[in-house]
């Protein structure tokens, strides 16, 4: 695993504005944040190659540093049991319009995340008080609802604990309309690697202008980052 | 923590003072504040520094701020920008502080590089620069004033002020609501010492119980949330903050950057820091008021608060307004409403919370009435604050005089009976016709003279409530 200040350092040699989403995940892993089982592979068999060694189902996305919304982009396909399925999925993606004319710089394959409460925790560089370390409920709808809950770091594990309750939709962890209750405390882990002491945040913050962990799909047993996007600072 | 003490005690009780820009013609600002501050008891040597007059005011003037008998403890300066940088090259170490009320520097595009050779020239000369663009400090403990009225007596309430008209504010409306100061700096531009350094100062002062704090720009602030996070909120401190700031906004390209609104960051220290944030200036004061008068409980965080006074619907209106602010109006247990009805008080009483009395009531025994009343309500009700409100409206020409006054004094009895059980605060509602006002008011000064925070609204002694319930449970939770 490559240390966190060589992902950075990397980045920016290779003028990126931002890490794509595998340098990100490794940038999370390297303070002990889950990330999904993954490889990255270059076409559609190797791709179809790779499948032996990860438990299905699997997810594919495109890495590019020019496609900012996998999504929208048609980048990501989820859902993927088989190996000739993955093959097929890789071939399908590059013929996408908004794909075809792209910088590829790979695909990623990785292991579904257990289905769970989705949250957004990110990251923000304040001109006048350093780094701030945001949570809400994430998934499609977190600039919609806006419920979302900010600390200046460092925090503690009463602000993380705080952040939480601050939420309107602080009941949905809590196991709302018969659902099983979600690990808050895998949350405030999570939190407090990004926004704690020796935290993500308080480390990298000089570089980091923006980051967002979205969604942090958080079940009964823990939290995993499924999408991460760090923005540099200029 | 002494030698920040140590550091400011020149300027907070200066033995000397300089004076920079008066005439000998007299009226510029220097020559007022030369008037304020000997009508203000100040019993240091003053000397007034002007290039050619022998005499100012009476008083030996001379040539430079390096030419006077004894070192300055403290210079306010009010001359033209540009003059200014060399007169404090000219003081060879021999002036602690000094203060630059000019204007023109950093506040204007034009005047940002003459900031800068007026920091320079500060430290060349060997001192600590306030402001510029300040009107100047405040500080009874030291008998030096900028404003013409002032309260003499000093207290606990610190104020470091960004603007200083809205200093001046504070300081003039704070005296008709009985605020008492430690002091207060306006500190401008804040070319050298910054509003952190003064809070620093406020933190560790012995007589500062209470630190308030208007800001515009908050400079440094990483070293704003650090120092009050290191404080662990040991004393409240209120903060009015102006002009929230929209800079590296606009580029935002995450989620989470397009989530942090401008206030984010000031609502993430409150929380962190305990600190309460004000919206509007009379908030600032109210929350003051109630934090010099009322001492914290954290063991107990203000939450159950009776409402006792005429104005049935006045107290239905706060009653659904505290519940907003998380503050409960809640209907007494039996026990309670038992022995208010043992009272037999008259009809149109009601005898449960929010507590109803209509002047034919309140005006029982004088009003010492309420002693039993209330009496009942602490006995068993045990509330965390008592907010009696009075309408004066309602009192004009059916009551004697002594009434309203003897209402207070029947509460201050109560209180006394149950030392450190509930908050007393006091709202006096009037309709602005000139003779009731006038009748307030005089009211309002023997009830601030008794320490008793009074408010004009039961709104905004709700408003102040919360912020003394919010410290509260911030200290609470941080002891653990």
């Amino acid at each position: 695993m490559k240390a966190a200040a060589d992902l950075i350092a990397e980045a920016r040699a290779s003028k990126r504005v931002a890490l794509d989403e595998p340098a990100g995940k490794r940038l999370l892993a390297s303070f002990g944040i889950s990330v999904p089982k993954s490889v990255i592979v270059q076409d559609a068999d190797a791709a179809a190659a790779a499948c032996g060694d990860l438990k299905p189902p699997l997810v594919l996305k495109v890495v590019s540093p020019d496609i900012l919304h996998k999504s929208e982009a048609g980048g990501v396909s989820v859902g993927l049991e088989r190996a000739a399925a993955v093959g097929e999925a890789v071939r399908a993606m590059v013929k996408r319009p908004a794909i075809e004319n792209a910088r590829i710089d790979g695909f990623l394959l990785e292991e579904m995340a257990p289905p769970g409460v989705e949250v957004v925790v990110g990251g923000l560089r304040d001109p006048q008080f350093g780094p701030l370390v945001m949570v809400g409920l994430g998934g499609v709808l977190v600039e919609v609802l806006a419920d979302v809950a900010f600390r200046i770091c460092p925090i503690t594990r009463l602000d993380a604990e705080e952040m939480l309750e601050e939420l309107k939709g602080a009941a949905l962890l809590r196991g709302a309309r018969g659902r099983a209750p979600v690990s808050r405390e895998a949350v405030i882990d999570v939190l407090l690697k990004v926004g704690g002491e020796n935290g993500l945040l308080m480390t990298h913050g000089e570089d980091i202008a923006e980051a967002d962990i979205n969604p942090l799909i958080v079940s009964e047993r823990g939290a995993v980052a499924v999408d991460a996007r760090f923005v540099l600072r200029k | 923590m002494g030698d920040v003490i140590e550091q400011f005690r020149p300027l907070f009780e200066p033995r000397t003072v300089a004076v920079v820009g008066a005439s000998t013609k007299g009226g510029t600002l220097p020559n007022v504040f030369i008037r304020r501050i000997r009508e203000f008891g100040y019993g240091g040597a003053i000397y007034p520094i002007h290039p050619s007059a022998e005499s100012i005011d009476g008083l030996k003037a001379y040539r430079s701020l390096g030419d006077t008998p004894e070192p300055v403890d403290y210079a306010y300066i009010a001359i033209a920008a540009a003059q200014v940088p060399p007169l404090l090259e000219q003081a060879r170490g021999r002036v602690r502080f000094a203060q630059v009320i000019s204007s023109g520097f950093g506040e204007v595009d034009e005047g940002r590089q003459l900031q800068e050779a007026l920091a320079a020239a500060a430290r060349a000369g060997g001192m600590r620069l306030i402001g510029p663009n300040c009107l100047g400090i405040y500080t009874p403990r030291g008998r030096i004033t900028f404003t013409e009225t002032a309260p003499a007596e000093s207290g606990p309430v610190g104020i470091i002020s960004q603007s200083g008209g809205l200093g001046t504010d504070i300081i003039r409306r704070g005296l008709t609501r009985g605020l008492k100061f430690s002091g207060l700096v306006t500190v401008g531009n804040c070319a050298d010492i910054s509003a952190n350094d003064l809070l620093e100062f406020y933190l560790a002062d012995p007589q500062t119980r209470v630190v308030g704090l208007y800001i515009e720009t908050a400079g440094d602030g990483r070293r704003l949330f650090e120092i009050l996070r290191g404080a662990r909120a040991g004393k409240p401190v209120v903060i009015l903050k102006g002009g929230r700031t929209r800079q590296g906004r606009a580029a935002a390209v995450s989620h989470t950057g397009s989530l942090a609104g401008d206030d984010r960051a000031w609502v993430a220290l409150s929380k962190q820091t305990g600190s309460v944030m004000a919206d509007t200036l009379d908030g600032f004061i109210d929350a003051l008021a109630a934090f010099q008068a009322l001492a914290p409980q954290p063991r107990r965080p203000t939450r159950r608060v009776v409402l006792f006074g005429n104005g049935g619907g006045a107290s239905v209106l706060a009653t659904d307004q505290f519940a907003r602010l998380g503050l409960d109006v809640e209907a007494f247990d039996r026990q309670t409403v038992e022995e208010l009805a043992r009272l037999k008080l008259p009809p149109g009483t009601s005898i449960t919370n929010p507590v109803d009395a209509p002047v034919g009531t309140l005006q029982q025994e004088d009003g010492r009435v309420a002693e039993s009343i209330l009496g009942a309500i602490y006995g068993s009700g045990r509330p965390d604050a008592l907010v009696m409100h009075l309408n004066l409206s309602a009192f004009a020409g059916r009551t004697r005089a002594e009434v309203l006054d003897n209402l207070v004094q029947a509460a201050l009895r109560v209180q006394g009976r149950y030392p450190g059980q509930a908050h007393f605060v006091l709202v006096l509602r009037s309709d602005g016709e000139p003779a009731l006002e006038e009748r307030k008011r005089a009211f309002r000064t023997r009830a601030v003279a008794l320490g008793i925070p009074v408010y004009d609204e039961i709104a905004n002694a709700g408003a102040a409530l919360a912020a003394l319930a919010f410290h509260e449970r911030f200290v609470q939770s941080r002891s653990r």
